[in-house]
């Protein structure tokens, strides 16, 4: 892979935006609010800013590793900071800015424990946007905890429903994922024989069979779990219905990407026959996940549970378009990751928009919402029309190329795929209909609608999905860049 | 004789003299014993710091001084520091013996500096028991219910029969190579790898500092110890102590450098039955400190990780890991002396609301916590992946594929400490007022515990150097 060395550390100033907000606001006192939400808003927008300017200004006709930045860290142990974007990992960038700063709008409303809470949500985005650009495992893995751990605290403290088993259900899910990861990260860097974290050199390692088999699937059920992959999808929905409302975003939207980003970028790329030897499987559990997704989001009725479930079958079909290791699978899982980031993120701020004014997300109680609140309904029903996968949304497309794919290379597991979100798809505009276009609730009758700040937020990520969604071409042609050499590397 | 290489040593010898005469006064006064001990030790930090980079031997070279021990005599000073620093409130030791309290915790830091030094057998063992009769006089100087009483004996007892086993390991070993210099016994040691009795012989004289580092079998202590100790000593045992352990046995194993399997086999089992023991027990336990008792039984079998490895990389991050014990360590240990500032026992659910009473406290509790469960960015992380991967690099998958698993086990009650702190309401329990020499240590510990975390260079840089001079 080509690397064009920064003029400007971007990257870094992009990863390092939120810890110095966060550092800001350990010295601000707890009754500055206001003050407290505008350093989280400026940090994040930084941070948003840059990673437009990096998703635009990426050179799709020189290609490779774009913006890199390397420094030797730990000489004795092969440890680099070396961070860099390429067509892969600049709409994921892209994303976590986007979630990050529609978060912090989303959460303004916040009174309890503000400081605390933006200190936590800060470090939590810090990870994420590591792991997007990191290219040394000891960093990635660094980051990945980092992204993983504060989401304990951040569902104990601000969640909702049942909290204290999610959070502590999640975390030991996510940890134990990482029990399985560290040995398969390690078992290559000792193999190698040159003894570094680099990836970009130890890509050029041929490592024997036995090893990239072994790893491979250690490490696909251990990020496997944090995108969840069925079986191990359990702690997600709850974990998402009990979190608040931008933690439910940052974490169905941004978070479970890092699992199937850390499949893509470590396990496929560091093991490619380990991967051809475990397609097969990584395939069935996808598709399972599709199908078990889809009928079990079905029987909800609590709003959050029904996007948790419909999470599980999305982040099924990034699975299949990876498992089919061709150029328009992975293309597709590419774009499905950015797709259904900004898709349930609108979700889930649309939900906790309603919840936080009516204190319940029961779909017969809701009735029809649509009349007591037309404009947060219509987020909702804008989120619901992308997840069932209209035309001219963002997932369209990005679903379009993974069934594609996934028929050619498994057909019968594609079909049911495919059989199971035309389903989906009806039944998502049964549970529109039955929460907003039903009788309205009275209970409600006096609630205020979205004022134009606070629905800023959706009409950003609305817009990005529209956007994407009428040319898909940007975002796929960049894509696109990196695929084809990766495929090459297979 | 350069007095300076043995300046350490000297200096803490005369601050144990200045204390003993300061514990013959007839009548005590607190506040003076207590400054003129934690002055006296803010000079051994800067003269360990000072004597850094001293080179030479001693004592017809029974006594080696390099950066390793350097190292470690640095990290013992700092260790005596910060305890001092929060042994201003010792509630649960009675004014007439103050001055004592002093005087054993300087004469222990002063046997662990020694221990660090030595080359020989005896200059090792005699070393050993100077640090360890002093911390048999500390255990049980707690006054009040008769766990203090119950801890002193047992550890005392559990020491005695270590340093038994420790001696008669000894006594096989210089049986069978006719000598009691380090120096010498290393070559020898290859032509023992035939016999058991070199096996056996090594893995007996590490006992006594199994004992120390509280390896499984010889953990037994720990639980009662740090429950019934007070919380300043037991805070010394669980931080400085353990660094100097860490550094013996690193002396002593590299012995077995060319011994090959059945040695670090043998490693490799009590390494696993410690950290899995540790943790599992360490899960139902409520008492807070009886809970850092297990962890650190943990501890030691993931620093035991890096010993077995026998190899430079493997040693360094063990000496890192030591090192990075010692403050995130010593980070929770603040935090229980402050909350607990009457000197009891503080259970866990105690801890509630502390982020309501202590918003410092709760970041160093947290940030503590963290570093020893092995979320990043802490040099806890750091530490235990550069152990990780040293044991892989060594071939050692197993072991680190349990390690890893164990983490994760280790989450568990970790979490319910944060969960506790972060979570629960304080109820009736007052704001804490921390002064500001409490408030300065807890951002330098924090400071500590995430800068060395991300920016471990300059340390394993450092642990290289020493590692070298070991293996």
């Amino acid at each position: 892979m080509t690397e064009h060395l920064a003029s400007f550390p971007v990257l870094s100033c992009m990863l390092l935006a939120p810890p110095l907000g966060l550092f800001v606001l350990l010295f601000l006192k707890e009754e500055q609010q206001f003050l407290i939400r505008v350093v989280s808003l400026v940090a994040a927008g930084i941070s948003f800013a840059l990673s437009i300017y990096t998703f635009a200004a990426y050179d799709q006709k020189l290609g490779g590793l774009q913006f890199v930045e390397k420094y030797e860290w730990v000489k004795t142990f092969g440890i680099t900071y070396f961070v860099g974007v390429e067509g892969m990992n600049a709409p994921l960038l892209l994303l976590t800015g986007i979630v990050i700063f529609t978060g912090v709008l989303t959460m303004w409303e916040l009174q309890d424990r503000v400081k605390e809470y933006f200190i936590f949500q800060l470090a939590l985005v810090t990870g994420v946007f590591g792991v997007f650009m990191s290219y040394d495992m000891f960093f990635f893995f660094l980051f990945y905890e980092i992204a993983v751990v504060p989401m304990y605290i951040l569902i104990l403290i601000w969640g909702s429903t049942r909290k204290i088993y999610a959070a502590m259900k999640l975390t030991l899910y996510l940890m134990a994922g990482s029990g399985l990861i560290i040995p398969g990260i390690l078992l290559l860097y000792a193999s190698s024989g040159i003894f570094t974290f680099d990836m970009v050199r130890l890509h050029a390692v041929q490592f024997a069979p036995w090893v990239q088999k072994l790893t491979f699937v250690m490490m696909y059920l251990g990020f496997g779990v944090l995108a969840g992959v069925w079986p191990f999808h359990t702690w997600s929905p709850v974990g998402h219905v009990a979190a608040p409302t931008a933690v439910s975003m940052l974490h169905a939207g941004v978070l479970m990407k890092l699992g199937s980003f850390a499949i893509l970028r470590v396990a496929m790329y560091l093991c490619p026959q380990g991967f051809q030897y475990w397609a097969q499987l990584m395939g069935l559990l996808a598709a399972t996940g599709i199908v078990y997704g889809v009928f079990v989001g079905l029987a909800q009725t609590d709003l959050k549970y029904v996007i948790g479930y419909s999470s599980v079958s999305h982040m099924g079909i990034v699975g299949l378009g990876l498992a089919t290791g061709t150029v328009d699978g992975l293309n597709g899982a590419v774009f499905q990751m950015f797709a259904h980031g900004v898709m349930t993120a609108l979700f889930f701020s649309a939900v906790g928009f309603i919840y936080d004014r009516t204190h319940t997300r029961d779909i017969h109680e809701l009735g029809g919402f649509s009349k007591i609140m037309p404009v947060a309904s219509a987020f909702f029903i804008t989120a619901a029309l992308c997840g069932a996968g209209v035309p001219g949304m963002a997932s369209f497309w990005a679903e379009l190329l993974v069934l594609v794919a996934a028929v050619k290379v498994f057909t019968v597991r594609g079909l049911f795929a495919i059989a199971a979100l035309v389903i989906g798809a009806l039944f998502a505009l049964r549970v529109v209909q039955n929460t907003f276009f039903n009788e309205p609730n009275p209970k409600f009758i006096h609630y205020e609608d979205v004022s134009p700040f606070l629905g800023l937020p959706r009409m950003i990520l609305i817009g990005f999905m529209i956007f994407f969604g009428i040319f898909p071409q940007v975002m796929v042609g960049l894509i696109k860049t990196s695929i084809i050499p990766f495929i090459q590397g297979l | 004789m350069n007095m300076m290489l043995f300046g350490p040593e000297l200096y803490f010898l005369g601050m144990a003299l200045v204390l003993f005469f300061l514990s013959l006064q007839r009548r005590v006064r607190v506040e003076q014993t207590y400054y003129v001990a934690l002055w006296l030790s803010v000079g051994g930090v800067v003269l360990a710091g000072w004597c850094l980079f001293q080179e030479g031997e001693l004592f017809f070279k029974a006594y080696k001084v390099d950066l390793f021990s350097q190292i470690f005599k640095a990290a013992l000073a700092v260790g005596l520091f910060l305890v001092l620093m929060i042994s201003r409130n010792l509630a649960h030791v009675e004014e007439r013996c103050h001055p004592e309290f002093y005087l054993f915790l300087t004469t222990c830091t002063l046997g662990m500096m020694m221990l660090v030094s030595s080359v020989e057998l005896l200059t090792i063992y005699v070393s050993l028991e100077l640090s360890s009769y002093s911390l048999y006089i500390l255990v049980p100087l707690r006054r009040g219910d008769d766990i203090d009483t119950e801890a002193g004996i047992k550890y005392l007892f559990i020491g005695a029969v270590s340093s038994g086993f420790m001696l008669f390991g000894l006594s096989y070993i210089f049986g069978a190579t006719h000598t009691t210099y380090l120096a010498e016994i290393m070559p020898k040691m290859g032509q023992l790898i035939q016999n058991p009795i070199g096996v056996v012989g090594l893995l007996l004289a590490l006992a006594g500092f199994f004992f120390k580092v509280s390896v499984f079998p010889f953990h037994f202590w720990a639980p009662d110890v740090y429950q019934g100790a007070a919380n300043q000593v037991t805070t010394f045992i669980a931080t400085a102590s353990k660094a100097a352990a860490v550094a013996m046995l690193l002396r002593f194993a590299a012995l077995g450098a060319s011994f090959g399997y059945s040695f670090a086999e043998a490693l490799v089992v009590l390494s696993i039955a410690s950290m899995t023991l540790g943790n599992l027990v360490a899960i139902i336990q409520k008492d807070f400190k009886r809970m850092l008792a297990y962890s650190s039984i943990a501890h030691a079998g993931y620093i035991l990780m890096g010993v077995l490895t026998m190899k430079e990389a493997g040693y360094i991050s063990a000496i890192y890991y030591a090192l990075a014990y010692l403050f995130m360590n010593f980070s929770v240990f603040l935090v229980i002396h402050e909350v607990a500032s009457d000197g009891r026992d503080l259970k866990i659910p105690e801890l509630a609301g502390l982020w309501y009473r202590s918003p410092l406290l709760t970041m160093t509790l947290i940030l503590g916590i963290f570093a020893l469960a092995g979320v990043p960015p802490s040099i806890g992380f750091t530490g235990k992946l550069l152990l990780f991967t040293s044991a892989m690099s060594s071939g050692y998958f197993w072991l680190v594929l349990i390690g890893a698993v164990n983490g994760t086990i280790s989450l568990y009650f970790y979490l319910r400490v944060v969960y506790h702190a972060y979570f629960l309401e304080p109820g009736p329990r007052p704001k804490i007022h921390l002064s500001w020499p409490s408030r300065l240590l807890n951002y330098g510990v924090c400071g500590i515990i995430i800068g060395f975390g991300v920016f471990p260079d300059r340390i394993v840089e450092l642990a290289k150097v020493a590692a070298r001079l070991v293996l």
